[in-house]
């Protein structure tokens, strides 16, 4: 009798074990997609939407780890093969190191005429296409209009402004619209309103310098040397990161962060710290992602700026404006077990319902004109987007390939290291670009 | 069983069931352990003499002793070996010395209430990832409780995670973690210290702090000694809070070993250099444990 009872319950088991195995195969299309902020929520929304009409087999199932070591997981799990996910995020700077990894894949016919060709190549490597671009991303100044009109409107501001920029800059500047700067002039705003410059500043900092040792705030950073025209390599592909344009920004950061124009841990700093002290009032402005444009104009999320906070491009510098773009996407895993459904996934989301949709839920889509005024009403900051993107986007030669990474995280390193005063700014230039050296060349 | 005809060789019998047995219970732990610790540990001595990137993963080239080369003589190893040594041996300091202190001030209130005893270990069921997220929170100037207070009480407030004061900030993080671990150590071995032996001293007219520093401190010297050495092996192996609240610090300044070899792997993709850098904390390690038995054996003797 309880032989009997054994070896039923063994074949019970067994018989359960073996109707779940089915089960797991092929039901579904598992999308990783980029953690936390906009990028989640939109995808959420948007598969949301896809779901509702696709087939069970086709239906989306999302997967999210957190960003810190995102990039890292990915390449473990993509060169031990994994089969976790069907789609993976791509991006720009990263396609170089996981194409080998990835297939190809067809877009929506509608795809050139819903972002442009310029958008889409920021999803291509070696002439093929790689992702759909979803979200692009690049920077806005995001500052506070209610502080800059006081500034401009009372005498005696402009007279103390013109004082503090003479100290710290070594020439007097008159305070402008941000539309208008120059660095010089976001140096000198920054540190009219910081109280250690300033005692009758109205807030605490000027700006939140995002210094963190993290290789997105060198995507943040880079745009000011860029503008005074720096470039990670010339066009014989000589490393060119000691340049004066290099060092003029450097020194700048250095210059606001000794004289207190950003937040003592600034040094910690990255985007979710930004945002807690630009939205906390006592910043008065801040070079941030476009991303955080939804958080902080939002009344709910952030109370104190939302209604008066304005968003321009980066300052210029004597090389004209310059603002780094990136894309994120969305790509086909070469093991993936449900590559069909991944497929047509992928060619519903190039087209222009999936686009709008995704915007609407809060992505950042760049999108052509013709597209982007049907979003324009509650988007207004993705016009801009698209805008900036053809007028000042750039991408720093050598910031596709494999090593792009390893680069920004060197950079991170050396010039935090200099930020810190742990160096000084020639041993800190050596260093990055021998290290470059190292990883670019082909 | 066979019918045996000498006492002595049915002791022997029986010892050697009771061997068979107990090897054949022990069979899954060691499968277990050879499994998850064993193969790896062989897998990483192979990669630490290999070449292998991350497109070769499976396929690595053996070539000698080069990443044990490339590991030593880079000087942000050292670096990253200096801060974890420091990081280590101050917070094994701090934590038994609190520890001591709490367990010998509280014992009158847990011996009354021992329920206390389990907020007291709340720090401990944090996951240290989760502790350095915490952290980042509470020490943020404008999100966080301790600068708005300080703010409040005195106009100002420290920046706790500048280059100046992470490695300050770090140390007191890990201690608020971990002192209940030696806490509770050492409050186990000092109420296992008998009443009599107190008594007795007491007859004798020792002081409550000769009794501490002459019969206590003595008896409770292998708790503390073991306190200390995994209190410094956790410290010096630090990865979670101090990756989570920090990352690898302005200019790498809080780049403790294991963050060394997490970034030499992902970050720069030589897998061969941090894996040699694995086998010589491993080795380290083990020399340090090796010495420390050896000392104690001495001491038994």
């Amino acid at each position: 009798m309880m032989k009997f009872k054994h070896i039923s319950s063994a074949v019970l088991a067994l018989v359960l074990s073996a109707a779940a195995l089915p089960g797991l195969a092929n039901a579904k299309v598992v999308v990783l997609g980029w953690p936390g902020g906009s990028e989640e929520t939109a995808l959420r929304a948007t598969t949301d939407l896809y779901n509702k009409t696709a087939a069970d087999a086709d239906k989306i199932e999302l997967l999210f780890f957190n960003r810190d070591g995102f990039f890292d997981k990915l390449q473990a799990d993509m060169a031990a093969g994994s089969n976790a996910f069907d789609v993976n995020l791509v991006a720009t700077y990263s396609i170089g190191r996981y194409a080998p990894y990835m297939e190809p894949i067809e877009l929506n016919a509608d795809a050139p005429k819903v972002f442009g060709d310029a958008v889409l190549k920021t999803m291509q490597f070696d002439g093929k296409q790689y992702g759909v671009p979803t979200d692009l991303s690049l920077h806005f100044m995001y500052y506070r209009k209610d502080l800059i009109d006081a500034l401009i409107a009372d005498p005696d501001a402009k007279a103390k402004y013109a004082e503090i920029s003479k100290k710290y800059l070594g020439k007097e500047l008159a305070p402008k619209q941000p539309d208008d700067w120059t660095w010089d002039d976001w140096a000198a705003t920054a540190l009219y309103f910081s109280k250690q410059v300033n005692r009758q500043s109205p807030v605490r900092y000027g700006t939140v310098l995002q210094m963190k040792n993290l290789l997105f705030n060198m995507m943040v950073f880079q745009s000011l040397p860029r503008s005074y025209g720096g470039d990670w390599t010339d066009a014989s592909g000589n490393v060119t990161v000691d340049s004066d344009a290099y060092k003029t920004g450097l020194t700048l950061y250095k210059t606001l962060y000794d004289a207190g124009a950003s937040p003592k841990d600034s040094l910690s700093y990255e985007y979710a710290e930004t945002n807690a002290a630009y939205s906390s009032g006592q910043a008065a402005t801040a070079l941030q992602w476009n991303a955080a444009a939804a958080e902080l104009t939002d009344v709910k999320k952030s109370p104190v700026v939302a209604d008066v906070t304005g968003m321009v491009a980066p300052p210029a510098g004597p090389n004209g404006r310059a603002d780094h773009i990136h894309g994120l996407g969305l790509g086909l895993n070469k093991n993936a077990r449900n590559k069909e459904g991944a497929i047509k996934f992928l060619k519903w989301l190039s087209s222009e319902d999936a686009a709008l949709a995704y915007a609407r839920a809060g992505g950042s889509p760049a999108l052509t004109p013709d597209v982007v005024t049907k979003v324009a009403k509650e988007r207004p900051d993705l016009v801009k987007l698209g805008e900036f993107a053809s007028k000042y986007g750039y991408v720093m030669t050598g910031a596709t390939s494999a090593k792009a990474l390893s680069v920004y995280e060197l950079q991170a390193k050396e010039f935090t290291g200099y930020w810190s005063g742990q160096q000084s700014l020639e041993d800190a230039l050596a260093h990055t670009k021998a290290g470059m050296q190292d990883l670019l060349k082909k | 069983m066979p019918a045996l005809r000498h006492p002595a060789a049915a002791a022997d019998n029986m010892a050697l069931v009771k061997r068979a047995e107990g090897r054949l219970y022990l069979a899954p732990l060691v499968g277990f352990l050879l499994l998850f610790l064993g193969f790896p540990a062989l897998l990483n001595l192979l990669y630490s003499v290999s070449t292998v990137s991350f497109e070769t993963l499976r396929s690595p080239q053996i070539s000698g002793f080069g990443n044990y080369a490339a590991a030593l003589t880079d000087a942000a190893f050292w670096q990253s070996v200096w801060f974890s040594l420091r990081f280590g041996i101050i917070t094994a300091v701090s934590e038994c010395l609190l520890g001591l202190f709490l367990a010998i001030f509280l014992k009158p209130l847990l011996s009354a209430r021992p329920v206390l005893m389990a907020p007291l270990m709340l720090p401990l069921m944090v996951a240290p990832a989760m502790v350095g997220l915490m952290y980042r929170l509470v020490l943020h100037e404008f999100a966080g409780p301790v600068p708005y207070y300080l703010f409040e009480w005195f106009g100002d407030s420290p920046a706790f995670l500048d280059y100046a004061n992470a490695f300050r900030t770090l140390i007191v993080i890990e201690v608020l973690q971990w002192t209940p671990f030696a806490f509770l150590l050492f409050y186990v071995a000092y109420i296992a210290i008998p009443e009599d032996v107190h008594e007795a001293a007491a007859l004798d007219g020792a002081t409550g702090l000769q009794r501490l520093w002459r019969i206590d401190l003595p008896l409770m010297l292998p708790t503390l000694t073991v306190a200390f050495f995994i209190r410094f092996i956790d410290g010096f192996r630090v990865f979670d809070n101090v990756y989570a609240l920090t990352g690898s610090g302005a200019g790498g300044s809080t780049t403790s070993l294991s963050i060394y070899i997490y970034q030499a792997f992902f970050k720069e993709g030589a897998i061969g250099k941090a894996v040699a850098a694995s086998v010589v904390l491993f080795i380290s390690s083990l020399l340090v444990l090796y010495g420390l038995n050896w000392l104690s054996a001495r001491r038994k003797r």
